[in-house]
């Protein structure tokens, strides 16, 4: 007998993935080919929209006169609340397309002028009046919980919701998370030491490069098409949908499709602005009407990434063990909250940290403010909570003279142990994470600055996040072959610069053995794409990947079965190589797949059996639950697993003058199985960096009124090339998730959590300055 | 966001043919050199001008040459110009030192020196070396000035240019003798930012010292106080630490956004000991290298 | 409301074009002419997405009128990547962007430098892209992609003859066939003026 391959099944090693393939969207962004929602050409007939927006942070509603902006030539149509007294959101409904009697933010859109192009649209923008009554603002969500404080939604109770919210009709509250496990009593009775303190983290702007731009088509035949920079094309469909749903629009008569989106973020997720362009569409039937948000309205009328302010409270025995943790979160959630409350939820489930503590309560109140609404943003609440987090974790280490990476050691999470609502944690190399990334750092090894004005601080910190998704948020994929046996995938998954067309190229071209290079991953349209829930969560390499490997599995079963019946080769002895197939049991015998992927495989009698091979794959996560008790939050599934890891950090600073820099990063995260090394770096590179800038100068700052006074990044600054790390240490550790595409599991968000309470810690350790609030600039620094 | 004021665009192929439409429009009209602040001004509909003269197509507007012991540099220069200069680098380091930190390379292409004293933000970085090299301001209109540039600037945003006037160039004298300079300005990171403080110095041979302050005060301004303190003598700590005490009496600063008044004033104070020092240090041929902060 | 009849060579081509007054370049060059590469990321030259070459340099075009731009040369990604050299290879190898969106502003300011300066330090490549924000990447891959492209370009200088290939390296025939015969000459303002 000859030498015969090895069962496909069998083999341990992969081709593909866990290569750093070049990106299979590279060239065309490199070129300038790629076309983003800015870019698509509609015609002469193209309109343009400018929005009439409130200057008050809270007023009623008056009158609105729009005569004077109808009656400029070039105005096509007017539109105010009244046209649009639909209400729609993502979590609860909570938000209206215009306001409706009153206005809750600075930049609320009030009115719309469509008209020919964008400066006439501009110029009469500026003649629509509006007569407001300010009514009392609330900026703070302490305050704003307050019985004297003005009540910005009087309708709260009303509000459909998901059955896991539990607002407080009459109040500011919007959504309150509790979690009680163990009895926080017992745990503080048991501490040595308690420490408590309050941590204040602001608000702060995505800044996609990209602003939002979408445009809108009612045609005349009553169907709606909505070209938008996306994130979500279908749960934007479905809430177009629910928020005209009086227009009798159903899903098939609704399509959404996004092009290559210039960043997210979170930020184009959801629907902030995009239903402006559904809406205006169906006021100006027949004609597309395009929305392009500026830069300004970028900062102060997208979403925000919520402020909070988080009351830790903790209780350690001298043996460095934690025995509780009260963890209490105020969050300024922003005048709508339909998506921001889920932010808050999330971070309720999870305020423990990768952390094994037996006793534990948290409460995450939600809080309606006069600002911007808030929304999801890389890492989704876990940005935010950390920095309080483990800048106490380093603080209760340090006060029973522990050192904190030993802390850490001793008290992480391992697989198998209670999560705060009474789930299991997941398969994790946290322990491997800390332990490199501590290597990474030197820690241990103090350093001191060959300028004597200047200081090193080192600090280590975890991180975890889980997927924020409802049970049910599923990801599907349809494969098909071409005549040489190329493939088109076609997935609602968004590529917004993670690399998740190339990925989903290299799980199928790993199944299908047809190379990345004969690959084409398509970006959404809801009418061709079949459905994915959204790209947010760091979930679509897991959720997405799985569609997509049963897409490629289906289309492999296809092949065998058909070969079986077309050949009389047994099934089990099949495989693929080359992109041929071949059989264990006949050695020299292959098919290539591009002789019979579209046309059949001939038989003896010159029929032909089979035809095009097509695939399709779903995965939905039938696990998941998200209904718990509303007091203790103990029950159900609500995360699907965690990523967790390590992040650390040596930083020089000034001591006179504060300034800080970075002299090396290093980020430890458990991908489960890095599918494409180089992208992972990536994301190591990006999101660190991201996380410094929240740390370091990012700084959104509003006057008494609400309104956004840096609405521009000649004064929110973003890191230029000037201010990386001098070194990013990107670590990856792989310890497989059992569910995941080759054991896989996302990490997007997940680099840029630990950023703001490494920088906290080092500064610390550097110049002995604990600092409670972000951002901790060198004035701070300086000053204190 | 779209320029949505309606204007006519001139651009005169000579002086006179420029303050021709000046003359006519007055301040409705505005000169378009670099367009790196008007054309922001004009989209936020700050300004709104009913002209637009575009001075790039007058030749004499974009010499930059050393006549007479002085650079003359036309109102066309650009940033990026003074940036690739040997004359400017090696006779007015503090010019080009302070070149160097405005903005980023794309704009540096497009803005100029006179637009920038034009503008005359308080932040602006150019005013520093302008005032320590005592510079005069040239313009012509109905009749020609020459404005030396400590009476240039009168307030945010306030110069002297009259209606009708152009600011046809600067005159920059060559000091006399060997000098040394530092710029040191103040920004809330390594990229591209305004200043919150600005300090220019000129430390010349035989111990004069020439300090100007930018974005401490509504005016940018030389510090005659801790001039004179300093003048005729060696740099000591002990007199360093004495100028740093008269900063508060010679800035006032303002809190805004970008910075806070304390911190500004914090700030100042070592700025200007470590500007001094370097300065000093770059006049003995030593120091730290040309563009390198020294915060 | 005032025409203006203006006359320019895009990518090479002669074009001409009646513009309003108020009509930037960058809405120019998008709206009119259908040239999407530069990008509209902020309207106010602080993020460099609009760049483009004016007569041999890189500009914000958000910040300049489309009048402005009579008798100039204009050059965009478009007319670069019709000769693709090693810059957009090496970028396209080390997987250096993302969302892509900040791509056409960061190739044609590396592009700017290189033509300046074959071999920059790591410094010189992060000054010269200190003006184009992306907030994806973090940079890193962007500064390594173009260090290759120096390597790249290395090489073929070394087998070059002196004069203008010496200064515009390999890119010399993208810019050739972008900008027409000027490109013999390295960039110069413009070119009214004297200078020491």
């Amino acid at each position: 007998m000859t030498e015969l391959e090895p069962l496909v099944d069998a083999a341990p090693a992969t081709k593909v993935v866990g290569h750093s393939v070049q990106r299979i969207d590279g060239w065309e962004k490199i070129t300038g080919a790629a076309r983003y929602a800015d870019d698509l050409e509609f015609g002469p007939g193209l309109l343009h929209a400018c929005i009439v927006e409130s200057p008050h942070g809270h007023a009623r509603i008056l009158r609105i006169d729009t005569s004077a902006a109808e009656k400029a030539p070039g105005v096509v149509r007017v539109v105010t609340g009244q046209d649009f007294p639909y209400r729609f959101g993502l979590y609860m409904q909570d938000r209206h397309i215009f306001a409706q009697d009153r206005v809750r933010f600075v930049g609320e859109q009030v009115a719309a002028v469509i008209a020919c192009d964008a400066k006439t649209a501009a110029r009469a923008a500026a003649l629509v009046r509006v007569e407001y009554e300010p009514l009392p603002i609330v900026l703070d969500p302490v305050q704003a919980i307050e019985p004297d404080a003005a009540l910005l939604h009087p309708e709260l109770g009303t509000y459909p919701h998901v059955p896991w919210f539990f607002p407080r009709p009459q109040t500011n509250i919007a959504h309150w998370r509790k979690i009680r496990k163990g009895s926080i009593e017992e745990g503080f009775r048991e501490a040595d030491v308690i420490l408590e303190d309050t941590y204040r983290v602001p608000r702060y702007a995505h800044c996609a490069i990209e602003p939002h731009s979408m445009t809108g088509l009612f045609d005349a035949a009553g169907r709606l098409t909505v070209w938008a920079a996306s994130q979500s094309p279908f749960t934007q469909r479905n809430l177009f949908v629910q928020a005209l749903g009086p227009l009798g629009l159903s899903h098939k008569d609704v399509r959404v499709i996004a092009p290559c989106v210039g960043g997210g973020f979170g930020g184009k997720a959801g629907v902030s602005c995009e239903i402006m362009a559904a809406a205006l569409a169906t006021a100006v039937q027949g004609q597309p009407v395009k929305v392009m948000w500026s830069r300004a309205q970028e900062f102060y009328n997208t979403y925000q990434r919520q402020g909070v302010v988080a009351r830790v409270k903790l209780g350690v025995k001298r043996d460095g063990s934690i025995t509780g943790l009260e963890h209490t979160l105020y969050w300024d959630a922003g005048a709508y909250v339909e998506y921001g409350a889920n932010v808050v939820n999330a971070v309720g489930l999870s305020a423990t940290g990768p952390y094994r503590i037996d006793n534990v309560s948290i409460d995450s109140i939600c809080v309606y403010t006069n600002l911007p609404p808030g929304g999801p943003y890389r890492g989704f609440g876990y940005s935010e909570f950390f920095f309080g987090l483990e800048s106490h974790m380093t603080r209760a280490a340090q006060a029973i003279q522990m050192d904190p990476v030993e802390f850490r050691r001793k008290n992480c999470i391992r697989e198998g142990d209670t999560l705060a609502y009474g789930a299991e944690m997941n398969p994790n190399g946290l322990r491997e994470a800390i332990d490199r990334t501590a290597a990474a750092i030197g820690w241990g090894t103090r350093e001191t600055s060959a300028d004597a004005r200047k200081a090193i601080g080192k600090s280590l910190v975890l991180f975890w996040k889980a997927p924020a998704m409802p049970p049910n948020a599923a990801s599907s994929a349809f494969l098909k072959f071409n005549e040489d046996a190329s493939l088109n995938i076609l997935i609602s998954g968004m590529e917004i610069g993670q690399g998740l067309l190339t990925v989903m190229a290299q799980i199928a071209s790993e199944i299908l053995t047809v190379p990345v290079s004969k690959i084409r991953v398509e970006t959404p349209d809801t009418d061709r794409n079949p459905y994915e829930w959204q790209t947010v969560a760091s979930h679509v390499t897991w959720g997405c990947g799985n569609a997509v490997k049963n897409a490629a599995m289906d289309a492999r079963e296809q092949i065998f079965a058909l070969v079986e019946r077309a050949c009389g080769i047994a099934r089990e002895s099949l495989y693929l190589k080359d992109e041929k197939v071949r059989s264990r049991f006949r050695a020299g015998w292959e098919l290539p797949l591009r002789d019979f992927a579209i046309s059949g495989i001939q038989a003896p009698d010159h029929t032909f059996k089979g035809g095009p091979i097509m695939g399709r794959g779903m995965f939905m996560p039938e696990f998941s639950s998200a209904v718990s008790d509303p007091e203790t939050g103990q029950g159900g599934h609500p995360n699907v697993h965690y990523t967790t890891g390590a992040g650390g950090i040596v930083l020089e600073i000034d001591r006179e003058t504060g300034k800080t820099t970075v002299l090396k990063a290093a980020l430890a995260v458990d991908v489960g199985k890095a599918i494409n090394p180089d992208l992972i770096k990536g994301q190591i590179a990006g999101g660190l960096l991201q996380g410094l800038a929240t740390a370091l100068y990012e700084d959104m700052r509003f006057d008494e009124n609400g309104r956004l006074l840096n609405a521009n990044f000649a004064d929110y600054k973003i890191p230029t090339a000037l201010d990386i790390p001098g070194e990013v240490i990107p670590i990856i550790i792989e310890t497989p998730q059992p569910d995941g595409p080759f054991g896989a599991r996302g990490m997007g968000e997940h680099t840029m959590i630990p950023a703001a309470a490494m920088v906290a810690n080092a500064i610390q350790d550097a110049v002995g300055v604990r600092l409670h609030s972000m951002p901790l600039t060198a004035e701070k620094i300086a000053l204190a | 966001m779209p320029i949505t004021c309606e204007f006519e665009y001139h651009k005169p192929k000579s002086l006179l043919e420029a303050l021709e439409v000046l003359a006519r429009d007055g301040k409705n009209a505005s000169v378009l050199a670099g367009g790196t602040d008007l054309l922001v001004w004009m989209k936020e509909g700050v300004r709104a001008p009913s002209a637009v003269v575009d001075v790039k197509g007058i030749g004499e507007l974009h010499r930059l040459e050393i006549v007479d012991g002085a650079l003359l540099a036309g109102a066309c220069v650009t940033f990026t110009e003074l940036l690739e200069s040997a004359a400017v680098r090696d006779s007015l380091p503090l010019l080009w030192e302070c070149s160097r930190t405005v903005a980023s390379v794309g704009v540096r292409n497009r803005a100029t020196l006179v637009g920038n004293i034009c503008s005359a933000v308080p932040c602006l970085d150019s005013a520093s070396a302008l005032l320590a090299y005592e510079a005069s301001v040239l313009v012509e209109g109905p009749v020609s000035r020459q404005i030396p540039v400590t009476q240039w600037f009168l307030g945010a945003r306030e110069t002297a240019i009259r209606a009708g006037e152009l600011v046809t160039g600067l005159r920059i004298p060559l000091p006399d003798r060997k000098s040394g300079t530092c710029y040191v300005k103040l920004g809330r990171y390594r990229g591209e930012d305004l200043a919150q403080v600005g300090v220019g110095i000129l430390a010349l041979e035989g111990r004069e010292y020439r300090i100007a302050f930018c974005a401490v005060a509504p005016a940018p301004a030389r510090a005659a106080r801790i001039e004179r303190l300093l003048h005729g003598h060696d740099l000591s700590a002990e007199l360093i630490r004495q100028a740093q005490q008269l900063v508060s009496e010679e800035i006032h600063p303002i809190t805004d956004i970008r910075a806070s008044r304390e911190y500004r004033l914090h700030m100042a104070k070592i700025m200007l000991g470590r500007g001094l020092r370097a300065a000093v240090e770059r006049l003995a041929g030593g120091g730290p290298a040309l563009g390198e902060s020294v915060i | 409301m005032n025409r203006l009849a203006i006359g320019f060579r895009l990518n090479g081509v002669a074009r001409e074009v009646e513009v309003e007054p108020g009509d930037t370049l960058l809405e120019m060059l998008r709206d009119r002419l259908g040239i999407k590469s530069p990008k509209t990321g902020c309207d106010r030259g602080d993020c460099g997405a609009c760049t483009v070459f004016l007569d041999g340099r890189t500009v914000r075009s958000c910040l300049v009128l489309a009048a402005e731009a009579d008798g100039c040369d204009v050059v965009t990604l478009e007319g670069i990547a019709q000769i693709p050299g090693p810059l957009l290879r090496e970028l396209a190898g080390h997987n250096s962007f993302q969302c892509g969106f900040c791509a056409p502003g960061v190739v044609l300011s590396a592009l700017e430098l290189l033509l300046a300066k074959p071999h920059p330090t790591r410094l010189e490549i992060q000054e010269a892209i200190a003006g184009n924000l992306c907030r994806c990447t973090g940079y890193t891959s962007i500064i390594e992609g173009i260090k290759a492209a120096c390597g790249a370009d290395a090489a073929r200088d070394e087998a070059g003859p002196g004069g203008p290939a010496q200064t515009w390296g390999s890119a010399l025939p993208i810019i050739e066939a972008a900008c027409g015969a000027d490109a013999r000459t390295p960039p110069q303002p413009n070119s009214k003026g004297a200078r020491p």
